[in-house]
């Protein structure tokens, strides 16, 4: 919550300055049908914040977004909702490209079919049928049924959205999720909503009936949802909006219940700052890992050695456009990896070190080639990974203890039996010499 | 006694010396023939490394000369066996390595800056000029320095030998023949004197071979073996006792220093045998001790009996560790000696390498040539003298025949005995035809028994030492032993088999002989015919079989001239240099250590095959489909994945004929997933082309082999030259590894595995999605099935 209010506040003071932490040049594909001024508020406030935008439409062959696999852009705004055709630099294995190269996309859906509708299915959103947008009944209020004014669910869940912001108003279509665990909820279909392709209830009848037969399936209820993230494994970030009325600056302006106004003109600036790499976003700093009592890194470590691994983390922060330790991750885990984890264990962040996690543990009894991983995947938060492989080896020939008090019987053996010998020489040369000198004495006797 | 040539008056003393310096001479010649013979590999190839196991030799030879020997005995390489890292020092023979580094340190401490590539390639001829040596040191205490020296000459070069070492065959093998061989002459030295100090060299040099060789376990059986035959042909003598006893300590305690080898001396069944004869020894010896002091009869029984009793309790005792699993049982490795059958039943990685099956009979052929014809001839011979060492020799010659017949490489050990009891069937003969006296009278004589002469050896003399009939003409006998000792050529070896197999006796009437001039000759001609033809046979073996590195093929173009396949080499140093340095390099086990040698890259397995685990899960991943094979690989952090494709140029030795293999040692650890029925046809044939079953055409092994094969027919039908098949015209694709490199014959394919896939798409939806492909419509997951209506 801290953390929120912080994020929240630093979004409401940095709106002068703040720039992404990915670069500021953002590509807006904007359809004909649609104009810059419906979104002004929106695009004003992008350009207030130090973004470059550029605006093209679908069907224009300059400026392209990828020019030799290399693109041209940090971000890209598709607001080509209904738009059928592109030019041909633009297609959905286009913008697989351009996530490849960490370039943020913030895609805007409309109920007909485009090529963009069928790029949703490969992340693992499951549209509905053509032409059937949401649809709610419920709460009244001073929109048509396809406008739906939704209450945004705060929490540790969907970290991305400002505290306290009201009713967002929003026109389109749902999404149901798919099975990829880098989706991120941001907003969610009201429990009352569904989609459907008329607004009268005449044919519910068939759309319950559609359901019950294991037919089309049922896009309905409050496990829709209606904005969603996306990471994808490079780093990048995906925002697919249902439809692209959110951002405009109707619904910035409009009431969403009767006497409230709607959340739309901080929705889309927290969405935008999302997708663009503003918020929640993370970076591992350094890392690094010595023997306990040491303070450089070793190329091995030996089995059951005192090893100190640690980490720093740093969070960007979009009010002075900086990279800030960070020390509020409480769940962050190191793992001593050789196939399978031999040690799991909390990396806390320590305390008067800001942005500083550290953990001390010992070795495990078996020697490889270990890894020490940390691998944070949090909902909205940037996924952070690192993998330091150190091998792990048994100790030197003379790293054993040298005597061992239970081998006690063994050295008593070997030390009784070279005494034996030496006594048993003494003996035997002695008394051959004896021997001879009786001999002798006899003889002389 | 008349001669059938004249001869030359010498005094002894000129004959002595000459015939010492023409041994010196013939010694020297036969280790430079020795040598010279090994340098093929080095001639029609180039100075390199050859085959496998050798490139971990040579690696870890770089590593001890560049770091010392203390960083060498505690490396850990953590780039071979990824992720489990293999304890290097532990687990090698270091005798090799440490040789070379002598070497190398002498020779640069001499400001002769050798290169150790060049020490490595060079070793095994080297090893080989002082196996000859040693082979001369033993055949001499068997019968003599002329036997020696033939003997010598054939171990330089039979090709049972030079298939071992030739130059850049740089392995254990290459310096443990001569220290086999010396640590065998070394014991029989000690066994005949008595002396502890023999006994005491022969646990030196064994200890040297522990440190060299596995095959070091050959002598620790063979030794207590020798020792418990005497001790049964009641030949029980304190020479034994001695040199047995000197050997097994010394070299038992020294044995265990080897870190490889550590407690097995005490802990193996492998090593129950020296351990239980010298028990028996001490009691026997405490017996023969005790009788010599106490005369009573019956405390002689009653001694006798506690013996026994205690022999028994002794026996017991092992028996029950062993039970306890204090002791080791044999290990798998052994039952395969006695059991041919049962590595292919339960150890399949011991079956799968080629140098471990049953021998073909025209390997003994091509390995030892006209020496294994004449080699029974030479071990009869032993019987007829059967002092202690010819015991030895007829032991190791039955022994050695065995397990020739049972293993391919042990073909290795047998080679020496065939050397050394062809050495004395030759010098006998030669003995004997070459022998200038002849019997006083030549008029036939028809009636004389037989008269065996028992076999005393005659001190620095040549003659033959044989059971040997009297010549017929002889009219006295017994007056004439000695004359008849040496001139009996009719008794050649013939004669002498039929004695010894005991059909000879009184009742043969021994009267025929070949005793002019020319008879002889023809016999010594012929024989000489036979000997060089021999030399023919080993350097044609040597040049057209043995000297060829593996590493580089080699064919002949249309015009005759010689053509190298270089593919091995041009992949690894691809890898070398178009990959990260801690690329993992999956592979079959067969190629790790090249991979490790040359490309400098991690393997997942390789040709020291600890882990039975870890080299199923490569054959696993190589037998299943890519869905299956993919998190395998991940989990491994595995890079590349190499193959061997011999399908375009018709190379055998290929993966796809290695397969099998990986199916089955894949099969033993995971019989639910992977079995190996699945991999032929329905009419149980293993095929390749159209009617290969689908797990065959699934799997990762045929995918790799045969991607974008068809290609290369463009439309035509693609032939597999291995197997000699028709293909399929439309090849396998691949969706979770992308080609990264294809060596110019084809020989090595070299795959990619793909990373996540950027959405975090399983890669085969991604790929059709690549291509343009249209999914299907999805619907809302069903999370919470509705309650059936009421």
């Amino acid at each position: 919550m801290r953390l929120l209010s912080l994020l929240t506040t630093a979004l409401l003071v940095g709106l002068s300055a703040a720039t992404s932490s990915a670069g500021n040049s953002v590509l807006v594909v904007l359809e004909p049908k649609l104009s810059r001024e419906q979104f002004s508020i929106f695009f004003d406030g992008l350009e207030s914040k130090g973004y470059d935008l550029t605006f093209r439409a679908p069907k224009d062959e300059k400026p392209v977004i990828l020019e030799d696999d290399i693109p041209a852009f940090s971000h890209v705004i598709f607001f080509a909702p209904t738009t059928k055709n592109f030019a041909s630099d633009i297609t959905p294995q286009s913008i697989i490209t351009l996530l490849e190269n960490r370039v943020n996309v913030l895609i805007a859906l409309s109920p007909s079919t485009t090529p963009l509708t069928s790029l949703a299915a490969e992340f693992s959103l499951i549209l509905p049928p053509p032409n059937t947008p949401l649809i709610s009944h419920f709460p009244s209020r001073p929109h048509p049924p396809t406008t739906l004014a939704i209450t945004p669910h705060n929490g540790p869940n969907a970290p991305i959205l400002s505290k306290n912001l009201g009713p967002v108003l929003f026109k389109g279509i749902s999404h149901a999720y798919g099975e990829n665990p880098r989706l991120v909820s941001i907003l969610k279909a009201p429990k009352e909503s569904f989609a459907s392709d008329t607004e009268s209830d005449r044919g519910s009848e068939s759309i319950a009936d559609a359901v019950e037969k294991g037919g089309e399936g049922l896009w309905a209820g409050g496990s829709m949802g209606v904005v969603s993230g996306f990471q994808t494994v490079s780093g990048a970030r995906v925002t697919w909006v249902g439809g692209v009325d959110v951002f405009g600056d109707e619904f910035a302006n409009a009431e969403a219940l009767e006497g409230v106004k709607s959340g739309n003109e901080q929705f889309s600036k927290d969405v935008a700052a999302w997708t663009f790499q503003e918020s929640l976003v993370l970076r591992i700093a350094n890392t690094s890992h010595h023997l306990l009592g040491e303070n450089y890194p070793r190329d091995h470590y030996t089995t059951k050695d005192e090893i100190v691994y640690s980490i720093d983390i740093e969070r960007f922060d979009a009010k002075t456009s900086t990279w800030k330790p960070y020390s509020g991750i409480t769940d962050l885990q190191l793992e001593y990896t050789m196939l399978d984890p031999h040690i799991r264990t909390a990396l806390p962040p320590i305390k008067g070190a800001p942005g500083h996690y550290s953990v001390t543990f010992r070795a495990p009894d078996r020697h490889g080639v270990f890894k020490f991983v940390v691998d944070y995947k949090r909902k909205g938060w940037t996924h952070l990974h690192s993998a330091i492989v150190v091998p792990l080896v048994p100790p030197r020939h003379d790293g054993y203890p040298r005597f061992l008090s239970s081998a006690w019987p063994y050295y008593a053996g070997a030390i009784s039996t070279s005494i034996g010998f030496v006594i048993f020489s003494a003996l035997w040369l002695g008394g051959d010499v004896r021997e001879k000198g009786k001999g002798k004495g006899k003889k002389a006797e | 006694m008349p001669d059938a040539i004249p001869l030359p008056r010498v005094a002894p003393e000129t004959v002595a010396n000459t015939t010492s310096l023409l041994r010196i001479i013939a010694l020297s010649l036969i280790s430079g023939a020795a040598i010279a013979s090994r340098l093929f590999a080095v001639i029609n190839f180039e100075s390199i490394i050859h085959e496998f196991d050798p490139w971990f030799n040579y690696r870890a030879t770089r590593v001890l000369a560049a770091k010392g020997f203390y960083e060498f005995w505690n490396w850990f390489d953590p780039t071979a066996w990824y992720p489990l890292g293999r304890v290097v020092g532990g687990t090698i023979y270091p005798g090799l390595m440490a040789t070379s580094g002598v070497i190398y340190n002498i020779l640069h401490g001499l400001n002769l800056p050798v290169d150790i590539r060049n020490v490595c390639v060079l070793l095994a001829p080297g090893f080989s000029a002082l196996t000859a040596w040693a082979t001369y040191m033993f055949t001499k205490e068997l019968k003599d320095a002329s036997a020696g020296l033939i003997a010598a000459s054939f171990i330089g070069i039979a090709p049972g030998y030079i298939s071992r070492s030739v130059a850049g065959s740089y392995d254990n093998e290459a310096i443990a023949i001569f220290l086999l061989m010396f640590t065998f002459f070394t014991w029989i030295k000690a066994l005949k004197l008595g002396s502890a100090f023999f006994g005491t060299i022969a646990a030196v040099f064994y200890f040297y071979m522990v440190a060299a060789w596995g095959g070091y376990v050959f002598i620790t059986n063979m030794i207590p073996l020798h020792a418990l035959v005497l001790l049964l042909m009641g030949r029980y003598t304190n020479r034994l006792y001695v040199a047995y006893s000197s050997w097994y300590a010394v070299g038992t305690l020294s044995s265990m220093q080897v870190p490889f080898v550590g407690f097995q001396p005490v802990r193996t069944s492998e090593h129950m045998a020296a351990l239980g004869v010298f028990g028996l020894l001490q009691l026997v010896a405490f017996s023969d001790l005790v009788r010599s002091h106490v005369g009573s009869k019956q405390f002689r029984t009653l001694l006798r009996v506690a013996l026994v009793a205690s022999g028994i309790l002794g026996g017991a005792v092992i028996v029950l560790l062993t039970l306890k699993g204090w002791i080791a049982p044999w290990t798998g490795r052994f039952y395969s000696l006695w059991d041919t059958e049962y590595a292919k039943k339960y150890i399949p990685i011991i079956a799968s390498v080629s140098e471990h099956q049953p021998t073909a009979w025209p390997s003994f052929f091509m390995d030892l040539h006209v020496l294994i014809t004449i080699f029974p001839a030479g071990v009869i011979l032993c019987f007829k003298e059967l002092r202690d060492e010819h015991v030895f020799v007829i032991i190791y010659a039955v022994m050695a025949s065995y397990f020739a017949g049972v293993m391919v490489r042990l073909m290795l050990t047998l080679t020496p005995v065939v050397c050394v009891a062809a050495a004395i069937a030759t010098s006998t003969l030669f003995d004997t035809y070459l022998d200038v006296h002849e019997p006083e009278d030549p008029s036939a004589e028809n009636s004389v028994p037989v008269v065996t002469v028992s076999g005393e050896s005659h001190v620095g003399g040549t003659n033959v030492t044989v059971t040997t009939p009297a010549p017929a003409p002889t009219p006295s006998k017994k007056a004439k032993k000695a004359q008849a000792q040496a001139a009996a050529p009719a008794s050649s070896i013939a004669s002498t088999i039929a004695e010894a197999t005991g059909t000879a006796g009184v009742t043969t009437r021994q009267d025929r002989g070949v005793f002019g001039l020319g008879s002889r000759l023809v016999v010594v001609a012929l024989w000489v015919y036979m000997l060089l033809f021999f030399v023919v046979h080993s350097t044609w073996v040597t040049s057209n079989a043995y000297s060829s590195p593996s590493v580089v093929l080699s064919s002949r173009n249309p015009d005759g001239s010689q053509h190298i396949i270089d593919d091995f080499r041009e992949a690894y140093y691809w890898l070398r240099q178009n990959t990260p340095e801690d690329a993992v390099v999956m592979s079959w086990w067969d190629y790790g250590y090249q991979i490790a040698g040359m490309a400098d890259r991690p393997t997942m397995v390789d040709n020291n095959t600890w882990n039975n685990t870890h080299i199923a899960t490569v054959g696993k991943a190589m037998a299943s489909s890519e869905e299956v094979a993919y998190p395998i690989l991940r989990k491994h952090d595995v890079s590349y994945v190499l193959v061997i494709f011999g399908s375009l140029i018709g190379y055998s030795g290929d993966d796809i004929n290695k397969f099998l293999w990986m199916i089955r040692i894949a099969q033993g650890i995971w019989p639910d997933e992977v079995s190996e029925p699945s991999f032929f046809t329905p009419r149980g044939e293993y095929k390749v082309d159209e009617q290969a079953s689908p797990a065959m055409k699934n799997s990762v092994m045929y995918k790799t082999s045969y991607y974008r094969f068809a290609e290369l027919y463009g439309g035509n039908q693609p032939q597999d030259r291995v197997r000699n098949q028709n293909l399929p015209m439309k090849g396998p694709t691949l969706d979770y590894l992308e080609e990264a490199f294809t060596s110019e014959n084809w020989i090595v394919r070299i795959y990619a595995v793909k990373g996540d896939d950027e959405l975090g798409r399983d890669l085969k939806v991604a790929n059709s999605f690549n291509e343009g492909k249209k999914r299907k419509r999805g619907r809302p997951l069903v999370r919470r099935r509705a309650v059936a209506a009421v």
